[in-house]
């Protein structure tokens, strides 16, 4: 307990949250992030290896670790498994065909131990394009409800190109992150 | 042992001759040092008794709960998830405290009892895990065998009230298709997106077709086609290509990604850099489609200018320096002249 109440200090210090980013290949990591931080959206190459932002968001700085989708580089998600606040799970909610797989990565990441603490921020992404799933839609094909009753978690519906709530999906994570890891002063 | 029992006999032989003969002091300092050196071995001693000690009580709890876990999967247990339940929380509790017991001890033991403690700790996790198939992810239990499967059932229905059939929700979401070409062959298929709700569309399953899309689209997914042409207007997002073969693609998007693609050639405009994954023989030359207004579409999806990125694809497999063996450009020669449609 010694080390994890040392991290707790410097982090409450620090105000930092640590924010990984996943998800299957097309479903708008990189471009949620560069639209919460307010930057060009048109030219996104998919995402080979990872990128890194560092964002301050309300009294927080988050750093957000978006990191690319593409099937021969999930394998290398868990080197940045350590040591995350907040998982930030991506979906396309107009690709149909590919729901099982996003469930199958999904379950898949969170029996990982070092992610058994992290909230879990689902965001149901691609709500502007027309035959795209509904939040609740995409919240039973993932199974979310049986999830494991201790995790915090939480599904938005948003689209990366109109800016739609991503806001309000990040303001549930960094809450959500500050109550468990910055007990009140 | 035959070292602890010596001891007490050099002790008192040093103490009688101290009070004997002072002058005997420098051999008694000796038999100290004879003594502390002992101190080593004796504590070895010590420990690799209390070794065994801990050896035959870590075998005799695994064995109990191994014997436990054995009978609780051969009785009927398994048909009463509340009764389960409980036995669950039991062995749980006393792996746990059984690990407890390795953790106390680890700094004694030797670096194999160690391990192969540690294994049998973790073996005993795995039988109690696929003893109790809740705790793995229901989707994942078609695997299990049918008894499994079922308690599964009882349990998630027992614990939760959602009505939600956690078994296979997927299915009625893959009955409920999104616009598209399917299950097709040896057709012209044309579509125009031009006065519509912007939306996504799906090619799959094409045998020998030519498609023809016109206007601007969202979203387009292919996926599974041989021997086809597929000659399309912009499309704002992105496409997504998968299983195709001796095809011919005629694209403009934002984002373009190629999987699993063998003998195909794909003519692009796109904002950013193509990517291929699992791809073989497939090569890359620029736009060339025109169908009347495609000026006009292009240039309200962004895609009027040439980027020269159709040229610029990344290979997910191969991250070296030198060119990837998997795709290449296409020679001027070899190119189609311009589409119209």
């Amino acid at each position: 307990m010694g080390l994890l109440s040392i991290i707790r200090k410097i982090k409450r210090k620090e105000k930092e949250m640590r924010i990984l980013m996943v998800g299957l290949d097309n479903s708008g990591k990189t471009t949620i992030v560069l639209k919460i931080n307010g930057e060009d959206t048109s030219v996104i190459s998919p995402t080979l290896g990872f990128n890194i932002k560092t964002i301050t968001y309300q009294k927080y700085t988050l750093n957000i670790w978006d990191v690319g989708g593409q099937r021969t580089i999930r394998s290398y998600w868990r080197n940045y498994f350590e040591q995350t606040d907040g998982l930030v799970w991506v979906v396309d909610s107009s690709d149909l065909r590919r729901l099982d797989d996003c469930r199958m990565e999904l379950h898949n990441l969170l029996k990982e131990e070092r992610l058994s603490g992290a909230s879990l921020l689902v965001l149901a992404n691609k709500q502007d394009i027309k035959g795209a799933l509904t939040p609740e839609e995409i919240a039973k094909v993932l199974n979310l409800e049986n999830m494991d009753k201790t995790r915090h978690w939480k599904i938005i519906g948003c689209s990366a190109y109109t800016g739609e709530g991503l806001l309000e999906g990040f303001d549930w994570l960094v809450q959500d992150i500050a109550s468990r890891i910055y007990v009140l002063d | 042992m035959e070292e602890e029992q010596e001891e007490p006999q050099s002790i008192t032989t040093t103490a009688a001759a101290l009070s004997a003969d002072p002058a005997l002091q420098k051999k008694h300092q000796a038999m100290l040092d004879r003594l502390s050196n002992r101190h080593q071995p004796r504590q070895k001693s010590a420990s690799s008794a209390s070794t065994a000690a801990f050896l035959t009580q870590f075998s005799d709890s695994r064995h109990s709960i191994e014997s436990q876990l054995a009978e609780a999967s051969s009785s009927k247990l398994a048909a009463d998830p509340s009764l389960m339940k409980s036995h669950m929380a039991d062995f749980s509790s006393s792996i746990s405290s059984l690990e407890q017991l390795v953790a106390e001890n680890s700094h004694l033991l030797p670096p194999y009892e160690l391990r192969s403690a540690l294994k049998s700790i973790s073996d005993l996790k795995q039988s109690l895990e696929n003893l109790n198939p809740k705790k793995k992810f229901s989707f994942k239990s078609k695997s299990q065998n049918q008894t499994q499967k079922s308690s599964t059932a009882a349990q998630c229905q027992a614990l939760n009230t959602a009505p939600a059939a956690p078994e296979q929700p997927a299915p009625r979401f893959s009955v409920q298709d999104s616009p598209g070409f399917r299950n097709k062959e040896s057709q012209i298929l044309a579509k125009s997106f031009k006065g519509s709700e912007i939306g996504e569309f799906t090619l799959s399953d094409l045998e020998s077709c030519e498609v023809r899309l016109i206007g601007p689209v969202n979203a387009l997914f292919i996926n599974r086609l041989r021997n086809c042409r597929v000659y399309a207007g912009p499309v704002l997002g992105s496409v997504l290509i998968e299983q195709v073969d001796s095809c011919i693609f005629v694209l403009a998007s934002h984002q373009i990604r190629i999987h699993r693609a063998r003998e195909s050639d794909f003519y692009l405009r796109v904002r950013s850099r193509p990517i291929i994954e699992d791809c073989g023989g497939v090569r890359f030359a620029p736009y060339c489609l025109s169908y009347d207004g495609i000026e006009d579409d292009l240039k309200a999806a962004g895609l009027e200018a040439e980027t020269g990125n159709w040229a610029n694809v990344d290979d997910f497999q191969w991250l070296r320096a030198v060119p990837s063996p998997n795709w290449s450009v296409l020679e001027e020669t070899k190119r189609i002249s311009s589409v119209e449609i």
